[in-house]
């Protein structure tokens, strides 16, 4: 190796596997599961810390 | 309820519409649209309100009732684009045991039927003496 010249790292893959990571953190963190239940955020009332969770099964008609 | 126990209960609404009421299926499917608009759970109080006036001109009425663009719900309510949704969770249901309809699950315990809110509380604060 030459001095002064370090040895470059390719950027391109290094932001492609960046930019994976980030898209699997996202998806996990967006499909909360409690047990077998998924969590749609919108349909969500009350604090996610809250010690008691209510799941209602429910039917409009 | 969540009024009474501030940052202590949280409620998740499950859709379990039943097969033996036609309309219910399409107003899930509205109300999961009025909710990728913004407006979810004012448009789940205005069904529960107007139950069971679900015709097609009613849950578009509706919608631009509580603020909704009645073209863009109207787009999403036709294309149902969240039939696929409602269906897993009438199988999730399915699969955990509810059959019935309004079923609670506090803290993964399994309560059928509507009860008077002082029941509630009582389940409640059940729970929290588990999980203070």
């Amino acid at each position: 190796m030459v001095k002064g010249h370090p040895r470059r790292v390719p950027l391109f893959p290094s932001l492609m596997v960046l930019a994976l990571v980030v898209m699997l953190v996202r998806a996990v963190a967006a499909v909360e599961m409690l047990g077998d239940i998924t969590v749609e955020p919108t349909m969500v009332k009350g604090s996610p810390t809250a010690p008691v969770t209510i799941v209602e099964f429910s039917d409009y008609q | 309820m969540l009024k009474e126990y501030p940052g202590r209960v949280r409620l998740i609404f499950k859709d379990l519409p039943l097969a033996s009421h036609a309309l219910a299926r399409p107003a899930h499917e509205a109300a999961r649209c009025a909710g990728a608009l913004g407006r979810y759970w004012p448009y789940h109080d205005k069904l529960f309100a107007n139950q069971p006036s679900f015709e097609r001109a009613d849950l578009v009425r509706y919608a631009g009732e509580v603020g909704l663009s009645r073209e863009r719900f109207t787009a999403c309510l036709d294309a149902r684009r969240f039939a696929a949704e409602v269906e897993a969770d009438v199988e999730q249901a399915r699969a955990i045991g509810v059959r019935g309809t309004p079923t609670f699950v506090i803290n993964g315990r399994v309560v059928a039927g509507a009860l008077p809110v002082e029941d509630f509380r009582t389940l409640i604060d059940e729970a929290l003496k588990d999980k203070p």
